[in-house]
């Protein structure tokens, strides 16, 4: 039985890695430019999930589970009493890694870094009890460099964290309430290949993201 | 495997396409036996409900036997008869634990149309466009069900397939358009629209107290049918000053409550239809609402306007003027399929709702096209179609 800081370690390495995830499917570009603090782009997003707190970070503890949503892609190495290391490989292939270091802050309190990776991002995730028994508010907060190094890493190609930010959030709720996250990319239909391909650009368009 | 494609506006067409696979532990295969068409197809065939996308395969009222169940299925079992609620719900979100099973968080993973357009997304809907999750539908010879645990009920024994079926959809939105009127007993309901969905929503509204139930449309024989099978009375639009009729019928009050299961492919004698109409087809309206007009038009003071006719977009001269001064509530929404279904099968097997009458037209998967074309112009007294896709 992992201690709570592991098991909320390892919601950070979820988190890194479907970041990873969202990054290469994340093609829109943004209807607004994003808050800019110190010289850092800053979104904020949060998502309700309808699992107590405990729960919420209990779940990563779900052996089947993580298995099942993170193992194959990532693992965890503990550096000291607060601080992991993760390498999370990127499932849409490509062979790309994430390096990142997750430090728990407290209670529901997590950042992380990524120290080698394609997107050079801090974040942070807070877990607060929402009101009203509606469970648990996940509020996250990602932070990337603009100008120059946000055109080396990627970003200015339209790549868009926020984006991705929202599409990860969205994600680790369905796994959290349902056990899975639903897509209906593989259901049969009458197209041709060529319509199939014109339909997955659609799907892509419609799946990733969230409110405007 | 066989399955019914849209092709384009007003185009269907069988293709052979391939068969559904399991890709999430809680999914099932049923093998469909029976697959109603819906007034919603309409809006979806004609293009007035947005993303569809060619190939799509239609069709969300169906019923059949489980085939495959994914490793986390627990409640069905593979040989069960079922009938499957056309609305996708996980089971476990915040929406679902509070059976508003329509507003799921977690069944549409495509939920960006929606949330643009809507400000936020709710459940996905079998075989409903790609606004609704991209699912493919049931007029098919098998249909993936998402969390089957939670959309799919065995069916009682001795139940015809072609009566079970519209306990999927018709029944369960008829029923919650009763349940909006919040009924004490011995009320006045009128209900715009004789199609299943009006037809199953009178019933519900005797069920649930109603002491009159009207019912409004122009088509002869659907006002018959109503009126044999359910005792209601009946107003043809065509001929009749509804709101006239209406306020007399009642010595002045006005309905307490009104159900309005047409839609926004709404029809209408005189100019503001011809109106509605033209600002629908160059989409400077999406939908057209006459019938919810006369509906805000027609309830008593502080009554209860009931909205189960699909919407997808913006209307134009919305009475809210009406509604606001009559101290109206207003109750509308896509149906709580999982939360009904089970009471109705009860109330099936126990004769006191036979909707089998609904199913004037049953045809093959072949015969779909021409299945549609029927129901959509209403020929031969069509009700509904039920497509066999087991049939040769
Ligand atoms: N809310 C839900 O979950 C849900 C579920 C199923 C169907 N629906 C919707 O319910 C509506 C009805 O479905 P259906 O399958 O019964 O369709 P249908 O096409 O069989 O019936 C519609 C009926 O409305 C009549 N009508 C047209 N204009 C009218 C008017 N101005 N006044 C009175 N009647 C009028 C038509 O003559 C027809 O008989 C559709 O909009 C459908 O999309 C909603
Ligand atoms: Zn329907
Ligand atoms: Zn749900």
């Amino acid at each position: 039985m992992p201690s709570n800081a592991t098991r909320w370690a390892l919601a950070g390495a979820a988190a890194v890695t479907a970041l990873g995830v969202t990054r290469t499917v994340a093609r829109r570009r943004h209807r607004h430019q994003p808050d800019r603090e110190d010289g850092w782009y800053v979104v904020r997003r949060g998502i309700t999930v309808d699992r107590p707190v405990d729960a919420v970070i209990g779940f990563w503890t779900d052996r089947e589970r993580l298995d099942r949503g993170l193992a194959e892609w990532a693992t965890l190495e503990q550096l000291d009493a607060n601080r992991w290391r993760c390498v999370a490989a990127d499932p849409a292939g490509g062979g790309t890694e994430w390096r990142a270091e997750i430090t728990v802050d407290g209670p529901g309190r997590l950042s992380w870094r990524v120290t080698d990776g394609p997107v050079a991002q801090p974040a942070r995730v807070e877990l607060v009890t929402a009101p009203q028994d509606r469970g648990t508010e996940i509020r996250a907060e990602l932070r990337w460099r603009s100008g120059p190094i946000r055109r080396a890493v990627g970003l200015a190609g339209g790549t868009d964290p926020d984006l991705g930010l929202r599409t990860a959030l969205r994600r680790i709720k369905s796994l959290i309430e349902t056990g899975h996250v639903l897509d209906t990319r593989h259901d049969p239909s009458g197209r041709s290949p060529r319509q199939e391909r014109a339909t997955d650009k659609v799907r892509e368009k419609l799946m990733v993201g969230g409110r405007p | 495997m066989r399955a019914l494609c849209w092709e384009g506006v007003g185009k269907l067409a069988v293709r052979d396409v391939p068969e559904p696979t399991i890709r999430s532990g809680g999914d099932i295969l049923v093998k469909v036996r029976a697959s109603s068409v819906c007034g919603s197809d309409l809006h979806l065939i004609n293009g007035y409900l947005p993303a569809m996308r060619e190939g799509d395969i239609l069709g969300h009222e169906f019923m059949g036997e489980v085939v495959e169940t994914g490793p986390d299925v627990r409640r069905i079992s593979v040989g069960d008869r079922v009938v499957v609620g056309s609305v996708v719900a996980c089971g476990s979100c915040w929406y679902c634990r509070t059976e508003q099973f329509s507003l799921c968080d977690n069944s549409n993973p495509q939920p960006v149309f929606t949330e643009k357009l809507w400000g936020h997304s709710p459940a996905g809907i079998l075989g409903y466009s790609h606004a609704a999750g991209g699912y493919s539908g049931s007029h098919a010879e098998y249909i993936r069900v998402p969390f089957g645990d939670v959309g799919a009920f065995t069916v009682p024994d001795g139940v015809p397939d072609d009566s079970v079926v519209f306990a999927s959809d018709a029944m369960p939105t008829g029923w919650m358009a009763a349940d909006f009127c919040n009924l004490k007993g011995g009320e006045v309901v009128a209900v715009w629209g004789a199609g299943g969905v009006g037809q199953m929503a009178a019933r519900s509204a005797q069920i649930l107290g109603a002491e009159r139930v009207v019912v409004i449309d122009r088509l002869p024989e659907r006002l018959a049918t109503a009126s044999q099978r359910l005792g209601v009375e009946t107003i043809n639009y065509a001929e009749t000053d509804v709101l006239e009729a209406l306020r007399e019928m009642t010595a002045g009050r006005g309905p307490d409550a009104c159900i309005e299961a047409v839609g926004m492919e709404s029809h209408d004698v005189g100019p503001a239809y011809a109106y509605d109409k033209a600002k629908q087809t160059v989409r400077a309206q999406t939908d057209r609402p006459t019938s919810v007009r006369q509906a805000i038009m027609a309830a008593r003071k502080g009554g209860t306007v009931s909205i189960v006719g699909v919407y997808g977009g913006l209307v134009d001269k919305f009475p809210l003027g009406a509604a606001m001064n009559k101290a109206l509530v207003l109750r509308m929404g896509q149906m709580h399929a999982q939360r009904y279904i089970p009471m109705l099968l009860d109330r099936v097997a126990a004769g006191e709702i036979d909707p089998g009458y609904l199913a004037t037209h049953p045809m093959s998967l072949e015969q779909g096209a021409r299945g549609y074309e029927i129901f959509e112009k209403k020929e031969d007294g069509c009700l509904r179609t039920v497509l066999h896709p087991q049939a040769a």
